[in-house]
């Protein structure tokens, strides 16, 4: 018999501690990653004692992690990153290899640390951190630039590498070097085995399935959200599965998930489901990174402080210059190769877990752990300003870096709108404007959330963003802020006024109401033309009644007209040059 | 954190796993007969009961329940309980009362004990807000008297079961205790007011334009609230319930928010709904064959009681109110099943142990069995009513069309105008200035009064009956102008073969083709006349003849005239 639950305390103080710190943080112009790590370290170790961290916490903080890379996964098209893949493993090895050999030569320098403590140090500070710089990448809107998705494969290739490392720790003192050996082929062999499968479910099985669903907004966010837990399960268990053939083996929940992701975004679904995995995604990361200082004892938290602060200061500029170099080396432009190594100079929450499995496998001490728990939130909460302002610092120190930089030549950037028509819903009223549009304007963007739109509209020619406009995403894809020209079909106050926030100056937005006080409120925030069907067309047909009431030869005319446009063939009615409309003649 | 947590899932995330691996391929199947998702919920939790530990989900189900409540909470709209509470369709509610006995007369003849007879009662009365509002929101067009009827049905039905939820905390009808909760409970809501009138949009100006920060502290402010609820012993649902009060707002400030909380609510909504399967004892596997046999029975009759006992009930209250028998009908066949609420309510009972499993069984079984049935009569509402109809079964009462219409017997050479809308009034204008004799018909009773003021003659009666095209003297007509926006009402005007000529309205081009066919003189689609009048102003502006400060200008000024000319409900 099951018994009421009551509600878990730890997960209320943790919410409301990250919730408060978030807008204090918000006020102060902080990144809100730093306020929840803060609020980890003061109601965790800080006041030991406050509450045990209880299976729900746990959870989230794990879900947190996997949605962020299922989120990840899911903006990765193939085709964007498919011409970067070479130069990120050029990047991403022998970055981690130098990033190891300063880790552990600082570690060597100082007092407390020995040989093996140095050794696991080093292998623990070579990651970058992922929840970090995806997390503000997402949040300033550079994942998908080149040097955001420079830093998303290293950041993989990086995540791979730690999965390796944690399945030999985790299976305690190695044997030989055949056993790690062994360790290593395996993993890799699962991971190419998982990713071939996503791969050929995104061109079999999905397709077909996400097509059937797409109009469903709840069957489409549950059915994803089930198709990432699938691959979180079966990663999770690999183990289990493997057993029976006498292999050990274990993969990251993570990598699952972004597998599952990655699937999913060959997807032209895959835009739509972003802003809907979002919002938990930021929920269940806040406790993540709550929870990164919340579990440890003060004591065994701040033993090496200031060693901690002694490795940050060198690692930081260390990082930087490895990357500097690696993406100068490959070629990429200036601004690239600093904006892409400037984010990634922290030391990544997979080091506290490599301590972690380092402690727990007898290897080294729970202060050691403290050690790396300190460094990383110490680099992190530094990381976050330098990302926050990198823009601004390239342009402070761009005549340097211009100067030791050779000139890259690597492509990547995306083309983007400009000066052209966004359409916002295809139906019988905006249908009849594209023809008009397409002649006037280079491109004219359609954004709609009906599948069968969507195909009709690539197949004429039209570029077609499958989606509900009232996401920001979808929103930013279609360049609302570039456009000339805005024409919305939704009758939502709030999606066109969304709408209207989002138009540049010059944009002239044409929207659709119900009512005549949100047609004023429209006209108020900017709109230059609403259009309002029920009225016009009440109007229309009490005219149409006149006419005939009043036996106006001229009817027959309007009425031949209106049938003749209705049997127009759909969907594309070229006909806009004779929508007279009879009677306003 | 322990090393090994990366490499091994705990077992809340393998529940929760497998929770989503099983839905998965269920949902695909709700979708592809376009069934609703509830009942495919429970049937994925039903496995899911062997193998997972209950314990450990049952949090975030409760998380769950707050979010759906919550959601409710947040999507009230002040204006319309007014008009609820005015409105003669309260009476309607009397139907909870009757089937509510009948339900738990029910339980009590199965030998159910009458504390948990009452819980069958309850199941049995109140109806399904999800299934039914996204059954009305996937037609097109929803704006006929029984969408409205159903809605503020389901509405006062929702409010009702949060009151429920309230009171169970007390445990007895005691007046004391009773006093109690509902005091907590009066606190919440006014605590509840409070913010929203004073906190709420100091947080959203504090978050800035960061839907982040926003989720979090709306989030935040939910779990204050049921914990505040949980501190005074009352159900979370009720502090979740005053949680969403407080956060109410017109979304088009904050549409991030709104949006992000949906993905929320969505995500443990499904665990709920799952986490209730995998509560049922699963008969003929858990149980043996005669237990198994009494809880179906039980079951069944629960299903009888609402998906047929239930609309009878509704319909035969709403006719006797005065409303036609179609729309009665219609809006029955929306409130034929249990609502999620009464599952809700089930699952506290349960574990505050005022229900057995065996009764708490019978209430999901039913839930889920009648949301499936009620999306296919719904599917087929218009067949059953005809059906019903036409053997007798539903009675027009054409007395009250006769007292209520004002059309004179011998009118001829008129226009027949049917329905009161935008359009309707403009018609009725174009008659008056023109001299023309007209009928308005008039089906919605909360239209008669404004229908009858202001227009000469008018028959208040249903455009799919002969009788009321009879009041309005059809053949003596000149011309009939519809303006019904449902194409089952404009085939039906056609099937009649009046000998005058007709003109339409339709929703979308293939219908207005086959209207045109099928004989209509004229349909009128007004999208397509909107989307001319679109195409001229987009000329105009492309060729330069208007600047867009200039169609601004046009286009206000033209919205100030319409304005003028409109009856302020029409605004």
């Amino acid at each position: 018999m099951v018994t009421e639950a009551a509600l878990s305390v730890d997960f209320a103080v943790i919410l409301l501690s990250a919730t408060l710190a978030g807008f204090v943080a918000k006020q102060t112009g902080q990144p809100t990653i730093i306020a929840y790590i803060l609020a980890g370290i003061v109601i965790g170790p800080a006041v030991p004692g406050l509450f045990e961290i209880g299976e729900l916490t746990e959870l989230l903080s794990d879900l947190g992690l996997a949605f962020l890379l299922f989120l990840l996964g899911i903006k990765m098209r193939l085709d964007d990153i498919q011409h970067i893949l070479s130069p990120i493993v050029k990047i991403a090895l022998p970055q981690m290899a130098a990033v190891f050999l300063v880790g552990m030569g600082v570690a060597l320098a100082l007092p407390p640390f020995g040989l093996l403590e140095a050794f696991l140090i080093g292998l623990a500070v070579m990651y970058s951190s992922t929840a970090v710089v995806i997390k503000m990448l997402n949040d300033k809107d550079e994942a998908t630039s080149l040097h955001g998705k420079i830093d998303v494969g290293v950041l993989l290739v990086q995540d791979i590498v730690v999965v390796i490392i944690l399945a030999v720790l985790a299976a305690g003192r190695p044997d030989d070097l055949a056993q790690v050996a062994t360790t290593l082929v395996v993993v890799l062999v699962l991971v190419a085995l998982i990713t071939v499968a996503a791969i050929v479910a995104s061109r079999t099985a999905l397709p077909v399935i996400f097509r059937r669903i797409a109009d469903n907004k709840e069957v489409f966010f549950l059915v994803s959200i089930s198709w990432a837990f699938l691959f979180v399960f079966v990663s999770a268990n690999i183990d289990l599965f493997l057993a029976p053939l006498g292999i050990t083996a274990y993969l990251s929940i993570e990598m699952g998930a972004f597998l599952a992701g990655l699937a999913i975004a060959q997807l032209p679904y895959s835009k739509e489901l972003q802003d809907r995995v979002n919002p938990l995604t930021d929920l269940f990361i806040m406790v993540f990174f709550v929870s990164v200082a919340l579990d440890l004892e003060a004591s065994q938290l701040f033993a090496h402080t200031t060693e901690a602060i002694i490795a940050a200061l060198v690692l930081i500029p260390a990082k930087f210059l490895i990357f500097f170099y690696l993406l100068d080396w490959q070629g990429f432009g200036s601004e690239t190769t600093f904006l892409g190594s400037i984010t990634m100079i922290q030391v990544s929450e997979f080091g506290i877990i490599v301590a972690a499995a380092g402690v727990q496998g007898g290897f080294i001490e729970p202060e050691v752990l403290g050690f790396m728990t300190l460094l990383a939130i110490f680099t992190m909460a530094v990381s976050v300003y330098f990302i926050e302002f990198s823009h601004q610092l390239f342009e402070r120190f761009e005549p340097t870096i211009t100067r030791v930089t050779s000139s890259g030549t690597f492509e990547g950037g995306k083309q983007e709108y400009q000066d052209h028509a966004v359409i916002v819903g295809y139906d019988d009223v905006t249908k009849n404007a594209l023809p008009l549009l397409d002649e006037h304007y280079d491109d004219v963007v359609v954004i709609d959330r009906t599948v069968d739109h969507i195909e009709a509209l690539e197949e004429e020619g039209y570029d077609a963003i499958y989606g509900d406009s009232r996401n920001t995403t979808i929103r930013k894809n279609a360049a609302i802020k570039k456009a000339a020209f805005v024409l919305s079909s939704s009758v939502e106050p709030a999606v066109n006024k969304a709408l209207l926030r989002d138009a540049g100056e010059s944009t002239t937005v044409f929207a659709e109401a119900e009512r005549v006080e949100h047609a004023r409120d429209l006209y108020d925030s900017g709109a230059h033309c609403v259009i309002m069907t029920p009225y016009f067309a009440a109007d229309r047909f009490a005219a149409y009644l006149r006419a005939y009431l009043e036996e106006e030869p001229v009817l027959e005319e309007a009425i031949d007209e209106d049938i003749e446009l209705l049997e127009s063939p759909e969907p594309f009615p070229n006909t806009y040059e004779r929508l007279g409309g009879g009677l306003d003649d | 954190m322990n090393g090994l947590e990366v490499v091994s899932m705990t077992d809340l995330l393998t529940a929760v796993s497998l929770m989503f691996i099983v839905m998965g391929p269920l949902l695909l199947i709700a979708n592809r007969f376009d069934l609703p998702t509830v009942p495919f919920f429970v049937l994925a939790g039903l496995p899911l009961g062997f193998v997972i530990d209950l314990d450990l989900t049952l949090e975030l189900a409760q998380y769950g329940i707050a979010l759906l409540v919550f959601s409710f909470g947040i999507g009230i709209d002040v204006s319309a309980v007014r008009t609820v509470i005015v409105d003669s369709e309260i009476a309607a509610l009397g139907q909870i009362l009757v089937v509510g006995t009948l339900g738990a007369l029910l339980g009590i003849a199965f030998g159910v004990a009458p504390t948990e007879a009452l819980f069958l009662g309850v199941a049995a009365a109140l109806s399904s807000t999800i299934v039914g509002t996204a059954l009305l929101n996937s037609r097109p067009n929803n704006n006929f008297v029984r969408d409205r009827l159903s809605r503020s049905i389901h509405f006062v039905q929702d409010l009702l079961a949060v009151l429920f939820l309230l009171l169970l905390a007390a445990g007895t009808i005691a007046p004391g205790p009773l006093a109690t909760v509902v005091g907590y409970g009066v606190a919440l809501l006014v605590a509840a007011i409070l913010i929203n009138q004073y906190l709420f949009d100091l947080i959203g100006r504090l978050a800035g334009d960061s839907s982040e920060l926003m989720i979090l502290g709306v989030v935040s402010l939910l779990v204050l609230f049921v914990g505040a609820a949980e501190l005074a012993g009352i159900s979370i649902a009720v502090g979740a319930f005053a949680a969403g009060l407080a956060v109410r707002h017109d979304p088009v400030e904050y549409l991030g928010l709104f949006n992000g909380l949906k993905s929320i609510e969505d995500f443990f909504v499904a665990i709920f709904f799952v986490t209730i399967g995998a509560l049922v004892t699963v008969p003929f596997i858990e149980l043996g064959w005669i237990p198994s046999v009494e809880k179906l029975v039980l079951a069944g009759g629960l299903v009888l009681l609402t998906a047929v006992v239930k609309p009878a009930v509704t319909t035969a209250i709403l006719i006797y109110q005065g409303y036609e028998a179609r729309s009665a009908t219609l809006t029955s066949l929306n409130t034929d099943q249990v609502s999620e609420f009464a599952l809700i309510i089930a699952i506290e009972a349960l574990l505050l142990g005022y229900l057995t499993q065996n009764v708490f069984d019978v209430i999901i079984f039913a839930a889920a069995v009648t949301m499936v049935t009620s999306s296919l009569t719904q599917r087929y509402d218009e067949q059953l009513y005809r059906a019903l109809a036409e053997r007798g079964l539903v009675d027009s009462r054409h007395g009250k069309v006769d007292d209520w219409s004002t059309a004179p017997a011998e009118m001829s050479g008129h226009v027949i105008i049917v329905g009161y809308g935008r359009q309707g009034q403009r018609l009725v204008e174009t008659c008056e200035e023109l001299g023309q004799p007209y009928v308005v018909i008039e089906n919605d009773p909360a239209r008669r009064e404004t229908v009858t003021d202001q227009c000469a003659a008018v028959v208040v009666g249903d455009a799919m009956e002969r009788y009321t095209w009879e009041k309005a003297n059809v053949e003596e007509a000149r011309i009939i102008v519809s303006t019904a926006a449902s194409d089952v009402v404009s085939r039906r005007i056609l099937s009649f073969e009046f000998d005058t000529d007709v003109t339409l309205r339709a929703n979308s081009r293939t219908t207005a083709m086959e209207l045109l066919d099928a004989g209509a003189l004229y349909v009128t689609h007004p999208k397509i006349l909107a989307g001319q009048r679109l195409v001229q102003q987009i000329q105009a502006l492309i060729d330069g003849d208007l600047t867009p400060a200039e169609l601004r200008e046009e286009q206000q000024s033209e919205l100030d005239t319409l304005a003028e000319h409109l009856p302020p409900h029409l605004r």
